[in-house]
């Protein structure tokens, strides 16, 4: 296991010391100690926020791969979603002091990758400036009209395959639609609060989640027939 | 079915209705719209049976690197960060910030100085024995004049 020590290593400052002191003069028992992997996460938090990193190390192996998940979700790119997923980890130890345990540790998380995510997206300016015309795009014309599927079209699919087959649709959906739909759905952000942070009115939260949701249905439909043929 | 004779307004008010996104009287209108238009059913259906569908099955991933590896390059991004933090403190500081260890110092010499120039003497005159001579002193400006007759 690597530690902010080893050669090579340019640690040095709070994080350093916070080893340090885990190894020294932590007054954690003994017995908790060694129990790293049985801790549930507040008290994984509880220990991080003064200083040890192990207990931090334990918090970043049991979230790392939703973390990294949620950033490939937004991104659609390794490279990229490896990066903010790390970058997360490193913003989550800076500001490990302000979690007071309001949500669980892991959707603090993902908030701070999303907003990474939406940061790096700005950045990018992937992002479509609103207006009218690009509301009625949000809202579909063919996906609007649409017939409303009623049967189940991932029915007899395993549960892997079945997350692999939606992974593939989402990717299929613009930047800007999948955005908001992953805010909604997986993050289980309000309107309000997804129009917040993504900067754009409510109506264009609406419109964006209601094509998303119908461009999926279709995508899915899609998938359905595949697998009859 | 086909929805498509419903507004977009309708349209998206069934779908916030299903996320419960309405208040209490928008409620009531899109609830009476389900109960008695078909396609307004079955579309709040389908947007409830789609968002449990993704909720239950949000695709995963592993990160595509090794534990230690993703551990050891978190580690040092944030050592990285807080040397450059201890950086940038320290160049905020002030380039003759030890000047400040020199306040009291001045500070005591300012008081010493006044008190000395309160308590000076001032002029003096003196007659130089028989020979009326005079003399003139100013240890301010470290001046002595003598007149002699």
């Amino acid at each position: 296991m690597l530690r902010a020590g080893d050669p090579g290593d340019a640690s040095a400052g709070a994080f350093q010391a916070g080893l340090n002191n885990r190894e020294g003069t932590s007054s954690m028992p003994a017995s908790l100690k060694n129990d790293y992997l049985s801790a549930p996460d507040d008290e994984l938090v509880g220990w991080a926020q003064k200083g040890d990193t192990e207990a931090f190390e334990q918090l970043v192996f049991r979230h790392r791969d939703k973390i990294y998940a949620r950033a490939m979700m937004m991104m659609r790119n390794e490279q990229e979603a490896l990066d903010l997923s790390q970058e997360a980890w490193v913003k989550s130890w800076q500001r490990l002091h302000q979690f007071q345990g309001d949500s669980s540790f892991a959707t603090w998380m993902t908030r701070i990758v999303i907003n990474l995510c939406l940061d790096q997206i700005r950045r990018q300016k992937k992002m479509r400036a609103e207006s009218f015309e690009q509301i009625e795009e949000d809202l579909g014309g063919v996906e609007r009209q649409m017939a409303v599927e009623h049967v189940n079209p991932t029915e007899g699919l395993e549960k892997d395959e079945l997350r692999k087959r939606i992974d593939e649709a989402m990717a299929k959906l613009t930047e800007a639609h999948r955005t908001v739909l992953v805010m909604h759905e997986f993050q289980g952000l309000e309107y309000k609060e997804i129009a917040k942070r993504v900067d754009i009115s409510i109506g264009t939260v609406m419109s964006r989640l209601f094509y998303a949701r119908r461009r999926m249905a279709s995508l899915l439909q899609g998938l359905r027939r595949e697998r009859s043929e | 079915m086909k929805a498509n004779f419903m507004s977009d307004r309708q349209l998206l008010e069934i779908m916030a209705y299903a996320d419960g996104e309405l208040d209490a009287s928008r409620r009531r209108e899109v609830e009476k719209r389900i109960a008695e238009d078909p396609s307004a059913a079955a579309l709040h259906q389908e947007l409830i049976a789609h968002s449990d569908l993704l909720r239950a099955h949000e695709p995963l991933g592993t990160v595509p690197e090794t534990r230690e590896f993703y551990w050891s390059q978190i580690q040092r991004r944030i050592a990285a960060e807080e040397q450059a933090a201890a950086r940038a403190k320290a160049a905020k500081a002030p380039a003759f910030g030890w000047l400040r260890w020199l306040a009291p110092a001045i500070g005591v010499a300012a008081v010493a100085l006044v008190v000395t120039y309160q308590q000076r003497p001032g002029p003096t005159v003196m007659a130089v024995g028989e020979a009326s001579s005079m003399t003139f002193t100013s240890e301010a400006d470290g001046v002595t004049i003598s007149w002699i007759n």
